[in-house]
C-alpha cells in the first residue's frame, strides 16, 4: 500500500501532462534572461527556415543589456549594447530575394537595424527644435552681453510659461550657485543647446501589402508624445503623429498606404486611437487606471489594466466587457494559432499564472513555478506553436502547442465557485451547554432572581464604597477643588530597612499650594520612621515631588503590616487624601 | 580645455522606471529611479513623479507631497503635477487645500472629467452637496465613468432622496451593466423600497458577474430568508463564509437561518459568534433574545433583550419582547413597566398591545386591557387601509380569544383578519413578496440592509411565537363562535366609525 502511494501520483501527473494542451519544451530557471514583451521577438532571421528568438536582455538589475540571439535551447550570439533596449522587432525592409527580416532595436534615441545579424544602420531620432528665446540668451551669454543673475532670471521665465521646455543645459545652469555660474557659462557658452528625446515603444505596420511577407515600417512612440513612422528604404520619417501623453503600448493594423489604424496607451491613463488621415487622435479610451498591455484580437482592442482586470474595447473606444484577474498583470500578448484561425490575448499574472482569454471567455491556464515577465508567441526553431516565457527570476520556459490541442470556451472555471461546495464551520455546542439550558428551562425563574439580587447587592456594595472612599478622602486624589493633588508611593529594598517614596504632585494649572503636612499611621511595634509627621514643601503645579523616607522593620516573625499615609492641611483634621502602603515583607531579616 | 561631457539625456529611462511601475514591481522601480536622479542631479521629473506615486501607494502622503509639489516646480505648466498635489491634499484631509490647487489645475486643462470628479469629492466631504452636484456633472458630460456615477448616487444617499439615487445609479447601470458594484447598490436600494423583483433582478445580474460578490449574497441571501428559502440562502452563504469569515452580518443571517429551519441550537451558536464578533450591534442582540425567548431560556434572553435596549433605546418591539420575558419570569411589575414603555414608543405593530392586554387580562385588570385592546384595533384598522400586509394567524386567533373573553367581540373588527388565514392558505405563492414588506422597509442604511433584512425579518413570526408563549395562562377563555358568525355587521361598524 505504501508504495502504491507515489506511483499513484505519478500516474496523476501523467494524466495531467495527458490532459494539458501543452507539451514542456524547455525549462531553464536560471537562463538569466531580464526583459519584456517588448523586446521578445520570433524570426527567421538567416532564411533557412529555422526560427530564431531575439531577445533584448536588459541584464540582472537592468545594468547588462545584451542583444542575444536563441536558437532552440542554446544562446546562438551575445552582443552587448550601449544602452537598454525599449523594443526589439524583426521586419521586412526590402523587396529583393532572399526575403530575410531584419532586426530593429530600439534603444535610447537611436534604432539599430541588423541584417543578417550584422550592424546595419543606425537611424537617431532628429534633434528636437530648441526654444529660440533660450537660444538668443545663450547667444547673448556667448558674446559676453548678458550677467549671469539676468541669464538665469530670464531663463526661469522661459521656464515658467514657454509652450517650448528648456534644454538639459539650461536646467542645469538653472540649479548653479552664484559661484558656480561663471565657470558653467564659460565651459558651455559655446555649445549649441541642444534637446533630445528618446523612444519609448516601437511596432511595425505593413508598407502597402497586407501579406505575411510584405514590407513592414517602423512605428516609434517617442518621450515627447509623438508617433513617427519610418519608411523601410530609406529610413526617413514618412508621418509624424502628436499624441496628448506619452506612448506606453502600440498597436497597428492595415498598411500605411492604404489605411491603417493605430491604437496608443500612454502614461496618462488613456488609449488614444489614430486613423490615417489623422494628426491629432480620432477616439480616446480614458481608464480609471493605467495600462499594463495592449492586444489588439480581430477588431476588439484588449487593455489589462493595474485594477486587475482585462477589458475589451471596439476600435472606435466603446468598451464591450470587462473579466476581473486573480492577481495583478505583469504582461500580455497575442496568442494566434494559424492552423486553427484563432486568436486570443495571453496574460502573465503576479502569481504565476498565464491565462489564455478569448474575448471573454478563458481557454487555458498555464501554471508557471514563477512569475512570467514576458511572453511570446509564434513559430520557434520548426515548430509551429511555440510559446516563449521568462520569468521574473530570469528563467527561460519554451512550451509547444499539441498538435492535437483545441481551445474550448469554458476550459477554465464554470459554474458556481468551489467556496459553495465547502460545508458552513457553525460551531459546536457541547453536552454541558445542553445541560445548562434545560436547567435554565426548568428553574429560570430562580436564576434570574438570584442574579438579580446578587446584582443590587454588588451596586450596593459598590456605591457604598465608594461613598466611603469620597467621605475619608482615602482616594490617592484629591477631591477638593482648592487643592487638587495626586499621591503615589513606592517602596525599596529588602529589608529590614526600607525606603519609601511618596510621589507627591500638584495636578492644578496654575495656583501652587502651600502649608501641607504628611503624616504616616503605623504600628509602632512592627515598624520604626525616623519622622512620622512632616512639612511638604511648597508644591509648585505639574512637577513631581518625591518624598524620601526611611522604613525600619522591627520584627522578626516575616509579618508585614499596612503603613498609612495622610496628607493633612495645617490646621484641619480631616486628611486631603490618604494611601495604603502594603508593606513588603522584610526578607533581610530571614537571610541574616 | 573645451571638451566639455555632453548632457545626459533627462527622460533616458522613463519609459523603464514607467514599466516597472505598471506591474507594481516597487523596489527595481526604485532602484532605476534612484540611478536616473543621480545622473540628472535631480533634474528628471517624471522619475521624481513616480517615486512620489510609490511614496503615496505606500502610505508617505506627506512625502509624496513634497515630491509632487518638486515636480510642480520643475514644470509649472503641467496640469498633472498639480492634479497629483490636490490628490495628495485630499489624501491627508485638507480637502479645502486640495480644491484650490484643483481649480488652479482646471485653469490649465479645462476639459478634465478626473479634476471635475475629484472636485466633487472634495466637496461631498466639505458637505457642499450642490456645488459637488455641479462638478459631478460636469464630470460626465466630460466623460462618463462609474465612479462619477457612484459619487453622485452616494450624495443622493446623504442627503435622503433615494428616488435620486435610484434614478442616478439606473443610469449608470445602463453606461456599464457588468458594474457589479452598482448592481448591488441598486439592488439594495430598491430592496429598501420594497421593490422586491427589481431588487433581485439586480442582486442576481450582479451575482452572475461575479458569483463571490459578498454584498449581493448578503442582499439576495436575506431576500431568500424572507420567502423561507433557508436552504437556498445558506448554500449561499457558505461563499461568503470563505471569503469574509468574520463578518458579523453574516453570521446573524445564517443563525437567523437555522432559527428559520427550527435548529435553535446552531441558530444560538452562530448568533452568539455574530455578537462575539460585533458586540454592539443590537440586531444581533434583538435575535438572540428572540431565540432565546423561543428555546425558554427566559433568563438569558433577559440579559440579550436588555443590552440590545442599552444600545436601541427607542425601539418598542424590544420592550415587548422584554416584558414578555419577564412575564414568564414572574416579575409582572416590571413586566407592565416595559410593556407601557413599549406602548409609548411603538406606533404600528398591535401585537405589542395585543400581548399587553393578555398580561393585563391575566392580572385581572380588564379595563386596562380593553383599553390596550381598542389601541390594537386601530392599529390594525390603519396598517389595513395603508397596505396589504397579512396577520400572523396565530396572532389574530389570540386576539379573537381575548375579544371574546374581553366581551368585545360583537362589535369588533376582526372580519377581515378572520378572512385573512385563509387567504394566506388561498394565494401562498403570489402573495410572497408582500408578505413583510413594512419590517424590510424600514431600513435604513444600505450598509445595514443586509443584516437588518435578516434581523427585521422575525420580529412578525418571532412575535407569533411570543403570543403563543402568553397562551397557556390564556387558556381558559373560551372561544366565542359568535365572532365570526358576524363579519357583515362588524364591517358595517367599521364603516360608521
Amino acid at each position: 500500500m505504501a508504495a502504491a502511494s507515489p506511483s499513484d501520483s505519478d500516474g496523476s501527473r501523467a494524466e495531467r501532462e495527458a490532459s494539458s494542451k501543452w507539451l514542456d519544451a524547455h525549462y531553464d530557471p536560471v537562463a538569466n534572461i531580464h526583459t519584456f514583451s517588448a523586446c521578445l521577438a520570433l524570426a527567421d532571421l538567416h532564411g533557412d527556415g529555422e526560427y530564431k528568438l531575439v531577445v533584448g536582455d536588459l541584464g540582472p538589475g537592468g545594468r547588462q543589456p545584451h542583444l542575444k540571439v536563441l536558437k532552440g535551447p542554446t544562446v546562438l550570439t551575445e552582443s552587448p549594447l550601449p544602452a537598454l533596449p525599449a523594443a526589439a522587432v524583426t521586419f521586412l525592409m526590402e523587396q529583393h530575394e532572399p526575403r530575410t527580416p531584419a532586426l530593429a532595436l530600439a534603444s535610447g534615441p537611436c534604432v539599430y537595424v541588423y541584417k543578417n545579424l550584422r550592424p546595419y544602420f543606425k537611424f537617431t531620432l532628429p534633434q528636437l527644435p530648441p526654444n529660440s528665446l533660450e537660444q538668443d540668451l545663450w547667444n547673448q551669454a556667448k558674446q559676453d552681453q548678458i550677467d549671469h543673475l539676468t541669464l538665469k532670471e530670464m531663463l526661469e521665465g522661459i521656464r515658467e510659461k514657454a509652450e517650448v521646455p528648456l534644454s538639459v543645459q539650461s536646467l542645469r545652469f538653472l540649479q548653479l550657485e552664484l559661484s558656480e555660474m561663471e565657470a558653467f557659462v564659460n565651459q558651455h557658452k559655446s555649445k549649441s543647446i541642444k534637446r533630445q528625446t528618446v523612444i519609448t515603444t516601437m511596432t511595425t505596420l505593413k508598407k502597402n501589402l497586407a501579406d505575411e511577407d510584405a514590407m513592414s515600417c517602423l512605428v516609434l512612440g517617442t518621450e515627447n508624445k509623438e508617433l513617427l513612422v519610418l519608411d523601410p528604404e530609406a529610413f526617413t520619417i514618412l508621418a509624424k503623429m502628436s499624441l496628448p501623453g506619452v506612448p506606453v503600448f502600440l498597436e497597428v493594423s492595415g498598411q500605411f498606404d492604404v489605411e491603417f489604424r493605430l491604437a496608443a496607451a500612454c502614461r496618462n491613463g488613456n488609449i488614444y486611437i489614430l486613423r490615417r488621415d489623422s494628426r491629432r487622435p480620432k477616439y480616446c479610451i480614458e481608464l480609471s487606471a493605467q495600462p499594463v498591455g495592449l492586444v489588439r484580437v480581430h477588431k476588439v482592442l484588449v487593455v489589462g489594466s493595474t485594477e486587475d482586470s482585462l477589458h475589451g474595447f471596439t476600435h472606435k473606444g466603446k468598451r464591450l466587457w470587462t473579466v476581473p484577474m486573480p492577481a495583478a498583470i505583469l504582461t500580455m500578448n497575442l496568442l494566434e494559432q494559424r492552423s486553427r484561425g484563432l486568436q486570443a490575448v495571453m496574460a502573465g499574472l503576479a502569481n504565476g499564472e498565464v491565462r489564455i482569454y478569448h474575448d471573454k471567455a478563458l481557454l487555458n491556464v498555464i501554471r508557471a513555478p514563477d512569475a512570467v515577465t514576458s511572453l511570446c508567441f509564434g513559430r520557434y526553431g520548426r515548430e509551429d506553436n511555440t510559446l516563449v516565457m521568462t520569468t521574473r527570476g530570469g528563467g527561460l520556459m519554451i512550451k509547444i502547442l499539441k498538435r492535437t490541442a483545441v481551445f474550448v470556451e469554458g476550459g477554465g472555471e464554470v459554474g458556481p465557485p468551489p467556496a459553495q461546495a465547502t460545508k458552513l464551520n457553525v460551531p459546536r455546542k457541547t453536552r454541558l451547554y445542553v445541560d445548562q439550558t434545560l436547567r435554565e428551562r426548568e428553574a429560570g425563574t430562580a436564576m434570574h432572581r438570584t442574579f438579580q439580587t446578587d446584582l443590587y447587592l454588588l451596586r450596593l456594595r459598590a456605591a457604598r464604597a465608594y461613598v466611603q472612599a469620597l467621605e475619608s478622602s482615602l482616594s490617592p486624589v484629591s477631591a477638593t477643588a482648592r487643592e487638587p493633588l495626586k499621591l503615589h508611593a513606592v517602596v525599596q529594598g529588602l529589608g529590614p530597612t526600607f525606603k519609601l517614596t511618596l510621589h507627591l504632585q500638584n495636578t492644578s494649572t496654575a495656583r501652587p499650594i502651600l502649608g501641607l503636612l504628611v503624616c504616616f499611621l503605623y504600628n509602632e511595634v512592627l515598624y520604626a520612621l525616623p519622622r512620622a509627621f512632616f512639612k511638604v514643601p511648597l508644591l509648585v503645579p505639574g512637577l513631581d515631588y518625591p518624598l524620601e523616607t526611611f522604613v525600619e522593620s522591627l520584627s522578626d516573625k516575616g509579618i508585614s503590616d499596612i503603613i498609612k499615609v495622610l496628607v493633612l492641611r495645617e490646621g484641619q483634621s480631616a486628611p486631603l487624601l490618604s494611601a495604603h502602603i502594603n508593606m513588603p515583607v522584610s526578607e533581610g531579616l530571614a537571610a541574616a | 580645455m573645451c571638451n566639455t561631457p555632453e548632457f545626459p539625456i533627462l527622460e533616458k529611462q522613463n519609459w523603464l522606471i514607467h514599466l516597472h511601475y505598471i506591474r507594481k514591481d516597487y523596489e527595481a522601480c526604485k532602484a532605476v529611479i534612484k540611478e536616473q536622479l543621480q545622473e540628472t542631479q535631480g533634474l528628471c521629473e517624471y522619475a521624481i513623479y513616480v517615486q512620489a506615486l510609490i511614496f503615496r501607494l505606500e502610505g508617505n502622503i506627506q512625502e509624496s507631497l513634497e515630491l509632487f509639489q518638486t515636480c510642480a516646480i520643475l514644470s509649472p505648466q503641467c496640469a498633472d503635477n498639480l492634479k497629483q498635489v490636490a490628490r495628495s491634499l485630499f489624501l491627508l484631509g485638507k480637502h479645502k487645500a486640495a480644491i484650490e490647487v484643483y481649480n488652479e489645475a482646471a485653469k490649465l486643462n479645462q476639459k478634465d472629467w478626473e479634476i471635475c470628479h475629484n472636485l466633487g469629492v472634495c466637496y461631498i466631504y466639505l458637505k457642499q452637496f450642490n456645488k459637488a452636484q455641479d462638478q459631478l456633472h460636469n464630470a460626465l458630460h466630460l466623460n462618463r465613468h462609474d465612479l462619477t456615477y457612484i459619487m453622485l448616487g452616494k450624495i443622493h444617499l446623504l442627503e435622503g432622496n433615494l428616488d435620486k439615487a435610484i434614478e442616478i445609479y439606473k443610469k449608470a447601470v445602463e453606461f456599464s451593466p457588468e458594474n457589479t458594484e452598482l448592481l448591488t447598490t441598486l439592488g439594495l436600494l430598491y430592496l429598501q423600497l420594497g421593490i422586491y423583483q427589481k431588487a433581485f433582478e439586480h442582486l442576481g445580474n450582479a451575482l452572475t458577474y461575479d458569483p463571490t460578490n459578498y454584498k449581493a449574497i448578503l442582499a439576495a441571501g436575506s431576500m431568500m430568508q424572507t420567502h423561507g428559502d433557508f436552504d437556498v440562502a445558506l448554500t449561499k452563504y457558505r461563499v461568503v463564509a470563505s471569503a469574509v469569515p468574520e463578518s458579523p452580518p453574516l453570521w446573524n443571517n445564517i443563525g437567523m437561518c437555522f432559527f428559520g429551519k427550527k435548529k435553535y441550537v446552531a441558530a444560538i451558536s452562530c448568533l452568539k459568534r455574530a455578537n462575539y464578533l460585533a458586540p454592539f450591534d443590537w440586531k444581533i442582540l434583538y435575535n438572540l433574545g428572540l431565540v432565546h425567548l423561543t428555546m425558554q431560556q427566559y433568563a438569558s434572553a433577559f440579559h440579550f433583550l436588555s443590552a440590545a435596549i442599552n444600545f436601541q433605546p427607542k425601539m418598542g418591539e424590544l420592550y415587548m419582547l422584554l416584558a414578555v420575558a419577564l412575564t414568564n419570569l414572574e416579575d409582572t411589575e416590571n413586566a407592565k413597566r416595559a410593556y407601557a414603555e413599549a406602548v409609548r414608543l411603538d406606533k404600528c405593530n398591535p401585537l405589542v398591545n395585543l400581548n399587553y392586554a393578555v398580561l393585563l387580562y391575566n392580572q385581572g385588570e380588564k379595563r386596562g386591557a380593553l383599553a390596550q385592546y381598542q389601541e390594537m384595533e386601530k392599529k390594525v384598522n390603519l396598517l389595513k387601509d395603508s397596505s396589504s400586509l397579512e396577520f400572523d394567524s396565530e396572532m389574530v386567533e389570540m386576539a379573537q380569544k381575548l375579544g371574546a373573553a374581553l366581551q368585545v367581540g360583537e362589535a369588533l373588527v376582526w372580519t377581515k383578519p378572520v378572512k385573512d388565514p385563509k387567504s394566506k392558505h388561498r394565494s401562498t405563492s403570489a402573495s410572497k413578496a408582500a408578505n413583510f414588506p413594512q419590517p424590510l422597509g424600514s431600513n435604513q442604511a444600505l450598509g445595514q440592509a443586509m443584516s437588518s433584512a435578516a434581523a427585521y425579518r422575525k420580529p412578525p413570526s418571532g412575535a407569533g411565537g411570543t403570543s403563543q408563549l402568553t397562551k397557556p395562562p390564556s387558556l381558559p377563555l373560551e372561544p366565542e363562535p359568535t365572532v365570526e358568525a358576524h363579519p357583515t355587521e362588524a364591517s358595517a361598524q367599521i364603516r360608521e366609525k
